[in-house]
Formats: C-alpha cells, structure tokens, sequence
C-alpha cells in the first residue's frame, strides 16, 4: 500500500534539500527563505510505494501567508499518511514553535533534527530521545547536506503511517488556557475530525477566521466558546492569540533546558555574526554588493567568459560545425538555398545562442556560489533598507534574485508577498532585472560593439536595479500602489561553505534552458527568419533574393523600424530583432546570427576592432545607438513565456496589459533619453526627438521628486491641519 | 518522376532531415506546453498545477 509523507518545517531548514537527497530529484534549491512556493512530489528512492511531498517553508500554521496557506490545507485536508517535521538543529527553539502545531494534526509524525553536522561542529549537544519523550514522537538525526540519516527518518515516518502510530500530544498548554481549550473540543468533538481535535480547538481559540468559517458552528456553540476565550483573555490580560504563542514558548523553553547544551557562551559571536557584522554594515553593505557584482559580471561576460566563448563561437561553431558542414553539403551537390538554409539558418542562428552559454555558466557558476554561501539572503537584508526608501520590501529582491536565473519563476516567487499592491509592483518590476536569456544580448554588443568595454555587463545588472527603484519610487505615489511597503521579517542562514553538488545543479538547470530553448524554439525562429530574409517579392515574382534588403523580412521589419528611429536603432535588422526577443530573448542573437553571420568569422573581426569596415552589424549601429538598443532589450516587455507567468500571477488582463505597457513604455522612454540626449551632447544637432526626450526626462524628474500625496505621514499631518 | 528523384535525391534527404528537425522541435514545444512546463528549463513550475491552492488563492 502506498504511502505518502510531508515534508513540513520552517523556511530554510533544509526540507528541499532533503526532499533531494530523499527522491533523487533536482529540485531547485537555495540557501534563502522562500524558495519553494508550491508543493513538489517524489518517490522515495529504492520505495516507489513511499510518496515524499516537499510544502512550502513555514513559520506557523496561522492563515496570514499563503505559503502557510497553502501547506496547512494540505496537511488538514489532504491528509497525508506522515508527517516528516524537518527541525533546524542549529535554531532549535523558533523551529519546534511549528513542531508543536504540527503535533496537534494528530497525524503519524518524525522530527528530523536537520543540521546536526553544524551542531556538533559548533560542539553542541542536543539529546534526541530526550527530545522525542518531552515531544510525544520519535527523533531521528540527520544532515540532507550530507545526505546522512535522511532515508531513515523517511523510512521510520512509512513505518509509523503503516502502523498507524500517533504522537501523543504534549502538555504544551497550562491552567486556564488548557482549561478553555479542553472546553472547546468538548464543544466541537462531534463536529470534527477526532483526530484533528485539538488542532481545531487551539485554532478556534486563536479565533481563526478560515476555521471558523470552516466549521460553521451554530450561534449558541459560538457564543459558548467565546465566553470561555474572554474568560482567559481577561485573567491572563492579554489577546487570544498571543496566549497561545506565549504558552508555546514557554512549553519549548522548557523541554530544550532538559535537552539542549550550547557550547558557546549566550552572547558570543559567530563566524557568520563576525562576518555580517562586515558585509551588512551600515555603510560598507552597499558598496560591498555593488563591488561583488559588479566583479561577478565583469569576470564572467568580459574576462574569463569571453576567452570561452571566443572558443565557441570562432573554434566550435564556425569551424568545427558550419565550415565542415557547408563543405561537405556543397561536395554532394546539396542545393545553395538548403545549404544556406543548414548552415546561415539553423547553425548560425542556433549557435549564435550557443556560442554564449559558456559566458553565462560562468556567471551562473559565480551567482550558484553567492546563494549557496548565504550571501545572496543577506543582499534581500540589505536591500531591504534602500527599496523601503523607494516604497518596495526587501522581500521584492527574493523574486528579483531568481529572475536572474529566469523571469518566470521570478515572478512566480512574488507570491510569497502578502501585500497585494507590492505584489503586483513586484511582478511589473522583477523583469528588469537581466534573466539569463538577455545576458548574450549584453554579451554581444559587449564584445561586438563596445570592444570588451569593462562597464557594459555590470552596468546592464545596475540599470536593472535602478529601473526597480525608479519604478518603485514612481508608482508608490500614485493612487493603485500607495501605502507602506510591507514588513519585511527574514532570517538570515548561517554563512556555509559552497557545497559542489548545489551550485552544479544550479549551473545545470540555468544552462539547460539554453539548449532546450536552442533546441526548440530558437531553432525554428531561425528558420522561419532564414526563411522571411532569403524570400522576397522581386517584379512581382516571389523568388529567393540575393540581396536580403529585397526580403519579406526586410519589408515588415522596415514597416516597424520607424518606431525604434528615435531610439536610434532604426535599421530593419534591429527592429526585427527586438520583435523577436518576445519570443526568446535569446532570439535577439539568434536573429542577428541569421541576418549578420555573427558567429562564424564575422564575429572575430568585430572583436578584433575591425568592425568599422568589415562586420555588417557595425552598419546597423552607432556607440550610443548600441546602448540605446541594449537598454531597451534589457526593460522592454520579457518574453512571452514571462508574460504568460505576469498573466496567471495578476489573474487580471488590464494589470497584466498595464505590467507589459508600462515596462515597454519605461523602456523606450529611458532608450530615448539615453539616445537624444546623448546625441545632443557629442555634437549631434537639436531635432523633435530631442526636445521630446527632454519633455521625458522632466516627466520622470516630476514623477520622481513630487510629493506623495498619499504617503500616509502626510495625510495624518493635513488632518491635523484642518482639526 | 525516378529522374526528378535520382537528380534531386540529396536535397530531398537534406529537405527531410531539416523537416524533422523542425516537427521535433515543434512536438517538443507543444508536448511540453501540455505538461505545463515553460522553456525555461522546466524546473521553475510555470502554473498553478500540482499547487493545493490551484484556482483558489489568486
């Protein structure tokens, strides 16, 4: 018979990490809160009968977050057979305050004492089966790092289900409050589920509004319970629920005085406190980060990343693939237009994507590093302290942070944010950051246009963030996004060495996107614009064209082209291009290794300098055009699978039309700035578009520095004026 | 027809494999659309499915 555990416990105790080690899956896995925002199932390996169900982290089992939510509904209505409470050793007391919920379930349930490497490391003592008897089910040790006690602890959860072994409930509550608590489950014990009876009881105590509602109690039960709640309230002067809390810590902090020694002096610091006293500092935090990443993005896109890349994209692509390819279709008499089709179409739109993923595992690889360390938790911290000046939480940068990985789970992560206005300026926001698919955008005009210029691949990062604090600054003064950004509580893990297995996978599942995508839709983009820019309509005969300005292509790209004009990338190429980074924004590369042959030896002339007179792409733009075009790909609308994950997140199709207008709209007013203004300043002469662009910039000084009529300061300081 | 075959036979098996080519990508695309997989590598879930809150919470 099969059986099915849930894995439960607070956020970033290892529960993923676990759930790994447990089914042999990869899910993803990161040393920061929050990371799984849905439940994710496995088969126990070596016992396809054992189910293993990864929850969401969780604090409580109170209904204020929906990841809480959603895991409590699980475990009360789903009912899984076990309970797999995963405990963080290291944070023993804050931990079993769910512990202590979870026994309430009534359901079969296995502590694993998680971290116990670190435990005993730190020289701490922690006594399981002490720990076990004063909690009313068993303990097991284990470290999912390490994979060490793990499928024991699954395997003794399977066999407490199988034998329907229940933990015995622990006397958490004392006097009065156990008193009321026992009356209410005399109330409701023909009305629930005798074994959830007591979690019903202590909720409706808490007066859970979702229970309450849940149960639809009949007036007069009601009207009893509350009797005996105020009674409480009254005598222990304090609300109902923080009763329960403070009885619950107390009940810990008496079973860990008889179960738990630190070694360390209370007080002591840490190697992580030592550190973070360093890198959260006041005034050293932000220059750290910016240092960090903008060392992490230099190394990887214009030092180290380029050497591996020039390899692909010279040695692998060109000659060991197109080169050989075109030979040996031309020696079999292969027809020009399907050779070109092969080797300009598909080899060179694929492998212009290709050609990149070497820069993009390297910042992958440095990315992997920072979160698995716990770096990354502590830049949520402290950007925490700038975006609530701006009005967005710190708790905006978890979504941020795996956006650059890819938009769609970026997006998705903005449900872990209670707030449903800085929900949806999150999700509006997140795509500016660069995703992994824009990197070989910057890459390319990195390397093609700029000549390996140090700034270009950090500075596409810092545009990101600035256009999240620009647009943060802006819609919170408008009516849709006002009020104060939301309470931002986060633990920060301790500091740990980069464990190779985690960033591997974490490099891996980034970097297979590219070849999936290339293998899929990159491909047959490239076809469909081999295809439109080697077809065209010539004296009325629809004929292949040597001259690719006489294309289909050509033709609907120059119809668009006058919309990027102002921008300063006007050329049908580049309009083309950024249509086709809907798609994929991969496809902007793809495109231009289709249009331009990029990845074979045009590629080397360009970065050897020459391009002036050699590389076509260089004829479709200027220095200043080049960025424009590289800051308008970078905040413009993502691509459509992003869109889709904006669409399902807003469940609403005028705040999805609003997130994809707005950011396609920020985008070509900031390229426009850029480009006008720039050309103004280096000579360049006063036109329309200047005066446009200058129009822009008030606009957004305007939006930046008004007052904010709706700040909540303010209107308290006007009531006061007119009492 | 055997002549227009024989004169023109690899550019029908080059045609072939590039026609392939593209209904694997294509089935691939639409197979894991189906599944609910987006192209970002898979593992970043993509929709509601297999949530317990599915249709419910937002």
């Amino acid at each position: 018979m099969g059986v099915t555990i849930a894995l439960a416990g607070n956020p970033n105790c290892g529960k993923t990490t676990m759930f790994n080690s447990l089914t042999g899956s990869i899910q993803r896995v990161g040393n920061w809160p929050g990371v799984t925002v849905e439940k994710k199932e496995g088969h126990l390996k070596g016992d396809k009968e054992i189910v293993i169900q990864d929850l969401p982290g969780i604090y409580s089992l109170s209904p204020y977050t929906l990841e809480e939510v959603v895991s409590r509904n699980y475990l009360i209505n789903e009912k899984p057979d076990a309970i797999l409470n995963i405990v963080d050793a290291t944070n023993l007391e804050r931990n079993l305050y769910l512990t202590t919920q979870l026994i309430e379930i009534g359901l079969p349930m296995v502590v694993a004492l998680n971290m116990m490497d670190v435990v005993n490391k730190n020289g701490d003592k922690i006594d399981p089966k002490k720990l076990g008897e004063a909690l009313g089910c068993q303990v097991v040790e284990t470290s999912a790092l390490k994979g060490t006690g793990c499928k024991e602890a699954a395997q003794l959860a399977a066999k407490k289900a199988q034998s329907g072994e229940k933990p015995v409930l622990p006397h958490v509550f004392r006097g009065t409050v156990e008193h009321a608590i026992a009356h209410i489950e005399e109330s409701i014990q023909d009305k629930v589920d005798p074994q959830r009876l007591r979690w019903y009881a202590v909720k409706l105590f808490e007066r859970d509004e979702k229970v309450q509602a849940t149960l639809q109690l009949d007036e007069e039960t009601r009207a009893h319970i509350e009797e005996h709640i105020a009674e409480c309230e009254q005598e222990l002067d304090d609300d109902a629920e923080s009763i329960i809390t403070n009885e619950r810590y107390a009940y810990i902090s008496r079973i860990i005085h008889t179960c738990y020694k630190k070694a360390k002096k209370p007080g002591s610091l840490s190697v992580s406190d030592k550190i973070d006293r360093v890198v959260t500092n006041k005034w050293a935090a932000l220059p750290i980060f910016a240092a960090v990443m903008f060392v992490v993005y230099y190394v990887s896109v214009t030092t180290i990343g380029t050497i591996v890349t020039d390899f692909t994209n010279d040695t692998f692509v060109a000659a060991w693939i197109q080169e050989p390819l075109q030979n040996w279709l031309t020696g079999l008499g292969t027809a020009p237009w399907l050779v070109g089709l092969l080797c300009d179409g598909i080899v060179g739109g694929v492998g212009a994507v290709i050609g990149f993923i070497p820069q993009m595992v390297v910042l992958f690889f440095f990315l992997a590093i920072l979160e698995d360390i716990g770096y990354m938790a502590r830049v949520a911290f402290i950007m925490d302290r700038i975006f609530r000046k701006f009005g967005l939480s710190g708790k905006s940068f978890i979504p941020m942070l795996i956006g650059t990985g890819c938009g769609v789970p970026g997006v998705m992560a903005s449900r872990t944010i209670e707030s449903e206005r800085d929900r949806r300026m999150t999700i509006i926001t997140t795509t500016f950051i660069p995703c992994s698919a824009k990197m070989p955008i910057v890459a390319l005009m990195a390397g093609a246009i700029f000549g390996g210029a140090w700034w270009v691949a950090p500075s596409a990062y810092f545009i990101g963030v600035a256009a999240i604090v620009i647009s943060g600054i802006m819609l919170k003064k408008t009516k849709r996004f006002a009020g104060d950004p939301a309470p931002f509580v986060m633990e920060l893990p301790a500091y740990h060495l980069p464990s190779g297995k985690n960033v591997l996978h974490s490099v891996w599942e980034r970097a297979k996107s590219f070849f999936r995508k290339a293998g899929t839709i990159i491909l047959l983009s490239s076809i469909l614009i081999w295809f439109l820019s080697s077809f065209g309509v010539v004296d009325g005969a629809f004929v292949m064209v040597e001259d690719m300005n006489l294309s289909i292509l050509a033709v609907v790209g120059t119809a668009l082209a006058f919309l990027f004009v102002p921008l300063g990338f006007g050329s049908w190429q580049a309009a083309v291009a950024t249509i086709m980074g809907l798609v994929a924004k991969e496809e902007v590369v793809g495109v231009f290794g289709v249009l331009f042959g990029i990845s074979g030896d045009a590629l080397e002339l360009v970065e050897s300098g020459a391009f002036n007179e050699l590389a076509p792409i260089a004829a479709a733009f200027t220095l200043l055009g080049a960025f424009s075009f590289l800051v308008f790909n970078l905040l413009c609308a993502p691509c459509f699978a992003a869109i889709g994950a904006i669409k399902r997140e807003m469940n609403n199709a005028k705040w999805t039309l609003f997130a994809v207008g707005y950011q396609c709209g920020f985008a070509y007013l900031c390229s426009l700035i850029i480009y006008q203004l720039g050309s103004l300043f280096t000579g360049g002469g006063f036109t329309v578009w200047t005066a446009v662009a200058f129009l822009g910039l008030a606009f957004l000084l305007y939006m930046l520095f008004r007052k904010n009529k709706y700040d909540e300061n303010h209107l308290t300081v006007l009531k006061g004026v007119q009492a | 027809m055997l002549e227009f075959l024989s004169a023109h036979a690899v550019d029908l098996a080059v045609g072939a494999v590039v026609i392939a080519l593209a209904v694997l990508a294509t089935v691939k695309i639409v197979r894991d659309k189906k599944r609910g997989k987006n192209s970002c590598g898979g593992s970043c879930g993509g929709g509601c499915e297999g949530c317990p809150m599915h249709g419910k919470c937002h």
